[in-house]
């Protein structure tokens, strides 16, 4: 068993889940909304970065930008949709929830209807060829989105930190009702937050269709992947989802080589169920009562 | 007095000379006192029906008759929920059937049993087939129902506890040649392990970390099933279950053995719901709905060993379903374990929506139509259903059985709305204040001044000041003499009056204190050199008085 191609493997799932991670994370802690289309918005940034390569240009960063502005589309669609009719509503955790499984139901099903079930497959962004680190052998696909994943995140978490509208994100996240009093809109926050993440789902979708391809139910299992990173890291915490990603990926990299490939997702499981019972709330989580509304 | 352009005066003195013509003058218009009475009194508010619609038949029947009352074994329930009351108008007795679900889901029974006599012979098998599919998933979704509407665990695994029954039983009947009774209920002894394994960390986690984790745990099962060599990943699901079918039949009487078998599953699940939900543990579990667990456990409710209770039952229960599922389909399939199922079964709660039997039957019966006999559609059938889902839960509170209480709040709403409008404003009293008066009198003299000050602020015309202006004393116009006469009558507190300070020299304007020994206020420093322009100028601030009031 290569222990280097699997724990490299391994770091560059951990990178694209990651992503996807700290987008459900974001878009929970400060909007209160689980977003279960985020497999659908995978799967449209996927079809949208598709799109620009067969009808704009195959360049590595047009195909990266359509699938990132598909994303961020898609997420304003989402927004639309299941935030800003409901957010004010009674028991609005729950139906957003089944607002955004609708969406992800609907925009599936259209995503097979209009392209057909079969898979399609990106262009080559980061070319084709080896770099040799500390005497591990590293293609071009994996080091490539590992490294421009990390860039972005790195881009977008010091937006968040620095810029006025991270402020007002992060202000959300702390109290939305007081960020609310303070004159920070709720739903144009809503709005940045869910383009936001999703054209970190678009990224994501882009970086993944190197390894995989792009097909309409392609987004179900990397949103599973996403949502218990998030969970074991807290949900709503981004160092916490961080923390996440990096377990997650050495589980699967130790239970591939140790056990085998298929007691990946059982491991995983086990290893999420302890640590959610040891703390309910993730590693990363706040203890108290993060979220009433 | 007429409304002509320019009115005439007629001296009322000259009745005494008749022999002589009766003397006229040319004087101001004059708007009648009438059109601002009848303004003011006309019926303005729109005019809506009166007190509530009966919305209930009322039965006629004797007191007596009240008490006889049928109870059903072994509740001491009676079958249908009757109130006595006496009509305060006819002075009759009458009776209202409170809660008329019981009829309903009689109606319905009845209807779902002479079903398949009525279906066109066209599309027998189809209809049927997803008749029967109908019967074991409202089963199913009658049981997670309990799960998450009455002990409100956001569990999205009830169709992994089914599956995993279904896949242990096929797998079980394959190795060992159970009997078909066999299955649900090692179905169910599998179900009861499967929920103590997924229900442990419901009692520490709260509701989304729960449904996420439950969604991953869903997930795992299907990777498990699709690739383990033992459950069939290469035929796509394990068969082999055998099949509580009798052989000897054929193809017709199979399909209907095989409905009515499945709505007997869905009769018990029905009954395990009622008798869940409808007893103790339902009793307790209302006591604790989300957000006032607190207050449940201060009053000594363990409403955490109540929910984990009917988490279990509910998953023997499924495994019980799970395990008629693999004798009626011969076997599991991984299509059990996938996120389109959990998606549509959701759709089903929601449309009918959560916390109600009624609900999770219609839904199931909605979804179950449109998935299963509109084959036609292709993918569009399952938008169509999304867009149901997404609609019911943008615009319903609690799906399709919840519309009547959320039209009702509307409505109440509305007509809250309206009676708010329909309150007139003005110099009237409040409410409060009218209540608190000991001297009714006041509040209808102060409506009566109120539509008296409207019309005379209506009389003012710079035709009348200027009338005032050039003879304050003597015969007037019938406009400014009605302002005049109601200045006049005016109490005498602050009320205007002139002070001579010296004859025919000095005027000047000052305001009467209204008790005895306290002097008038001075309330200009202006001095007036005549009369007349000392009149004039107390009419002025009166009017202007009058304008501002």
């Amino acid at each position: 068993m290569n222990w280097s191609f699997v724990l490299s493997n391994a770091i560059t799932l951990a990178c694209i889940y990651g992503t996807l991670a700290i987008g459900i994370s974001l878009t929970w802690s400060s909007l209160g909304l689980v977003n279960m289309a985020f497999g659908f918005i995978f799967a449209l940034s996927g079809y949208g970065a598709w799109l620009a390569s067969l009808n704009i240009s195959a360049q590595p960063a047009v195909v990266m930008a359509a699938g990132i502005l598909t994303g961020a589309l898609g997420g304003l669609i989402v927004c639309l949709l299941a935030f800003i009719p409901i957010h004010d509503k009674p028991n609005f955790p729950l139906r957003a929830l089944i607002a955004t499984l609708a969406i992800s139901l609907i925009g599936n099903q259209a995503l097979l209807w209009y392209f057909g079930p079969r898979a399609k497959s990106l262009p080559k962004l980061f070319g084709n060829w080896n770099a040799d680190i500390f005497g591990v052998i590293v293609t071009s696909d994996k080091l490539g989105a590992s490294v421009s994943a990390i860039v972005l995140l790195t881009l977008i978490l010091l937006w968040m930190r620095s810029s006025r509208r991270g402020l007002e994100i992060r202000a959300m996240m702390m109290n939305p009702h007081a960020a609310s009093i303070v004159g920070i809109g709720v739903r144009r926050t809503g709005f940045y937050v869910m383009a936001l993440t999703g054209s970190l789902a678009g990224l994501a979708s882009v970086l993944l269709a190197q390894t995989y391809y792009v097909a309409p139910f392609s987004g179900i299992t990397p949103m599973v992947k996403g949502l218990s990173i998030a969970l074991v890291g807290g949900l709503g915490s981004v160092p916490g989802a961080v923390i996440g990603a990096v377990i997650i990926g050495l589980n699967e990299a130790l239970t591939s080589t140790l056990l085998g490939g298929q007691y990946v997702l059982i491991t995983q499981f086990l290893l999420i169920i302890l640590v959610l019972l040891v703390r309910p709330r993730g590693i990363a989580g706040l203890l108290d009562k993060a979220r009433e509304a | 007095m007429t409304d002509t352009a320019q009115p005439t005066w007629i001296d009322p003195t000259d009745c005494h000379y008749p022999e002589a013509p009766a003397r006229e003058a040319a004087t101001n218009p004059h708007l009648s006192h009438q059109v601002t009475w009848n303004e003011t009194r006309a019926f303005k508010p729109r005019l809506y029906p009166v007190g509530r619609l009966r919305y209930y038949y009322k039965w006629p029947g004797h007191g007596g008759a009240l008490w006889w009352r049928t109870r059903y074994w072994p509740t001491r329930r009676r079958v249908l929920q009757i109130r006595g009351e006496y009509n305060p108008k006819t002075k009759r007795r009458e009776k209202t059937i409170v809660d008329k679900r019981p009829i309903w889901w009689t109606l319905a029974f009845i209807a779902m049993i002479l079903a398949p006599a009525v279906v066109p012979s066209a599309g027998w098998n189809t209809v049927m087939s997803a008749a029967a599919v109908f019967g074991i998933y409202s089963a199913i979704n009658l049981c997670w129902m309990l799960i998450i509407g009455t002990a409100s665990i956001y569990s999205l695994a009830s169709y992994a506890v089914v599956g995993a029954a279904a896949y242990g039983t096929t797998y079980l009947a394959i190795q060992l040649g159970l009997p078909w009774w066999m299955l649900p209920l090692i179905g169910a002894l599998i179900g009861l392990a499967f929920g103590l394994i997924i229900g442990l960390p419901a009692m520490r986690l709260d509701g989304f970390y729960y449904a996420l984790l439950t969604l991953g745990v869903v997930e795992l099962c299907r990777v498990y099933v699709v690739q383990s060599r033992e459950f069939g990943s290469a035929t796509g699901g394990l068969y082999g279950a055998p099949s509580y079918l009798p052989a000897s039949l054929g193809q017709m009487p199979r399909l209907l053995f095989s409905y009515y078998a499945a709505l007997a599953l869905m009769v018990f699940a029905l009954v395990v719901y009622r008798f869940i939900d409808g007893k103790r543990l339902g009793r307790v579990l209302r006591m604790a709905p989300e957000k006032r667990e607190a207050f449940a456990q201060a009053c000594g409710v363990d409403f955490v060993r109540a929910r984990i209770m009917v988490f279990l039952i509910s998953s023997t229960a499924l495994g019980f379903i799970g395990g008629f599922y693999a004798c009626h389909f011969g076997g599991a399939s991984p299509n059990l374990f996938s996120f389109d199922t959990v998606l549509l079964s959701l759709a089903m709660l929601v449309i009918g929506g959560i916390g109600r039997s009624e609900g999770a039957v219609a839904g199931t019966a909605i979804v179950v139509f449109i998935d299963r006999v509109l084959i036609d559609l292709g993918p569009l059938r399952y938008m169509l259903i999304g867009a149901i889902m997404l609609g019911v839960v943008l615009f319903l509170r609690e799906g399709l059985f919840g519309i009547k209480r959320q039209f009702r709040t509307w409505r109440d709403k509305k007509k809250s709305e309206r009676r708010a409008t329909r309150a007139e404003k003005g110099g009237e009293m409040l409410p409060e204040e009218a209540t608190e008066t000991e001297d009714k009198d006041q509040i209808y003299f102060r409506r009566f001044d109120k539509m008296q000050r409207d019309f005379l602020k209506r009389l003012v015309t710079d035709a009348v000041i200027e009338e005032h202006r050039s003879r304050p004393l003597g015969q007037h116009s019938e406009a400014l003499e009605r302002l005049l006469i109601y200045f006049r009558r005016q109490g005498q507190v602050d009320k205007y009056a002139i002070m001579v300070l010296e004859e025919f020299r000095a005027y000047r304007i000052v305001a009467l204190s209204g008790h005895r020994g306290t002097a008038p206020r001075v309330v200009e420093d202006r001095n007036y050199a005549t009369s007349d322009e000392a009149y004039h100028a107390l009419f002025l601030r009166r009017v202007q008085d009058l304008l501002e009031s």
